[in-house]
């Protein structure tokens, strides 16, 4: 097994979702799990076997490690931040592998088409260049994309939109959106991708607003449909394995970003729900 | 029943409607099947060499299949790219294009092959006729063509289209309109029964 998604911390469940003194049945990297909350609201999970498995409630989400964590918890600055309205997006099963999803989340070049007349738009859809960098500790840090959207505050008004993603875990994403003349923080999203096993994935998103000019259900409601615009177009990716080896997908200018993640899970040595050689196709 | 090597209906001339593109497969290669605007037909690989979505979620444009995902644009017959929005004043490097499959409308059906090492074979020469309903059966190529034979069933051209491990397409031509209750019964008879056949009690 993958060492290091085995022994990171994944999302496999969210508490509001799990009623005091039911069990729900979920798996993490092909092992099956059910997770069970006590009447005192204390949440346990067990693998089939009845074997315990290392668990943790933080963020509104039920948290688990398989073997033994590297790292803690991924940190949620936002979350300390006055007046930010915190929503937890919903869980969307994915008939594809966790990288896939993440990718997605971090790709610019579908907006105008995928998300159309919300995150993007013809014939404003040329991806203008922008930074990608390492992080200190590994990972992959966006800055300076640039673009148009034309309902992305719910109002139907365009807007220029400025994005920042990080990728700071192999398969959790952040980004942040502000608006581009005045610097005003739109909204800080994370993406948590649940590896179901290789092949299938739960999307789970944290959605951070400041103030409260939007209700819970607005921001959700949103985010809902935004991801259910990427549901079909990630269930229809062949391979479902996020390729990671050369010349197996053909990226563009605008993928730098794909690039450095895919690049990034390689130098990690991830196995996991990916495919590094295509067949005939040398690595 | 005509066996024919190689070379596989893998679709009817009137499942290719303007802008639609058709999903099957042959020997289990996911295929996407299109007409352009100016009457060519494509048989493509079913994936953009971009990052992998069906080509048969897309839409044909004109001359051109556009993908779903980033809206790349890939002509007919070369299947190269001509235009990727996200650098819409550069022209797309000549290595991306899409996996094209040779393709041969006759008789109202659409052939092709994707197995190499059949280059010497040939698309049966049919009578004209009226094409007949496409008939999947949960069943090998091998046993449905020798099902048929045995069937001797008459009026028609038959050919299997073998689509994937242990999955077949029947296709046939009729002679006439006329014929064609009879025989689609009768080949519905012949599906059930091989697929009772195989069933696991």
């Amino acid at each position: 097994m993958d060492p290091i998604l085995w022994n990171d911390w994944h999302v496999v469940g969210d508490t509001a979702a799990l009623l005091h003194g039911e069990t729900f049945a979920t798996a993490l990297l092909g092992v099956a799990l059910q997770i069970a909350r006590a009447e005192d609201g204390s949440v346990g999970i067990v693998q089939s076997d009845g074997v315990p498995v290392l668990c943790d409630v933080r963020y509104g989400f039920i948290w688990a490690c398989l073997g033994t964590p590297m790292q803690p918890i991924i940190d949620v600055p936002e979350l300390a931040v006055e007046d930010m309205t915190a929503v937890i997006g919903g869980a969307v099963s994915v008939h594809a592998s966790a990288g896939r999803a993440i990718e997605n989340f971090l790709d610019l070049g579908h907006l105008g088409y995928v998300h159309a007349g919300y995150l993007g738009a013809e014939p404003e859809t040329a991806v203008a260049s922008y930074n990608v960098e390492t992080l200190p500790g590994g990972g992959v840090l966006v800055t300076g994309c640039e673009v148009f959207q034309p309902n992305a505050l719910m109002d139907n008004q365009g807007v220029m939109i400025g994005y920042s993603y990080k990728v700071e875990r192999p398969l959790t994403a952040w980004f942040q959106k502000i608006l581009l003349d005045s610097g005003t923080l739109v909204t800080t999203a994370y993406l948590f991708a649940q590896p179901v096993d290789e092949d299938h994935c739960v999307a789970h998103t944290l959605l951070l607003v400041p103030g409260s000019a939007y209700s819970a259900a607005d921001i959700r409601g949103y985010q809902q449909l935004i991801f259910l615009q990427d549901k079909p177009i990630l269930e229809n990716q062949n391979p479902k394995r996020l390729p990671i080896g050369p010349r197996m997908e053909i990226p563009i200018l605008a993928d730098k970003t794909s690039i450095a993640y895919r690049r990034w899970l390689a130098q990690l040595g991830v196995t996991y729900g990916v495919v590094r050689e295509a067949a005939g196709v040398p690595a | 029943m005509i066996a024919s090597i190689g070379w596989h209906p893998v679709a009817a001339s009137s499942d290719l409607p303007t802008g639609h593109v058709y999903q099957t497969q042959l020997e289990g290669q996911a295929l996407a099947v299109w007409r352009s605007a100016e009457g060519e037909v494509n048989v493509w690989e079913d994936r953009c060499p971009h990052r992998g979505v069906r080509f048969s979620i897309g839409v044909a444009v004109g001359n051109e299949l556009q993908c779903q995902y980033h809206a790349w644009r890939f002509a007919s017959g070369s299947g190269a790219c001509t235009h990727i929005p996200a650098h819409p004043t550069q022209k797309p490097a000549a290595v991306i294009r899409a996996t094209i499959f040779p393709v041969i409308e006759r008789g109202g059906l659409v052939w092709t092959r994707v197995a190499e090492d059949h280059s010497e074979g040939t698309v049966p020469l049919v009578r004209d006729g009226v094409v007949m309903r496409a008939l999947p059966v949960n069943r090998p190529a091998a046993t449905v063509e020798a099902a048929l034979l045995a069937a001797e069933l008459t009026g028609a051209t038959f050919f299997v289209q073998p689509l994937a491990e242990g999955q077949s397409v029947i296709r046939g031509i009729a002679r006439d309109e006329a014929s064609l209750r009879t025989l689609d019964s009768a080949l519905e008879r012949l599906r059930r029964q091989l697929e009772a056949d195989h069933a696991v009690i």
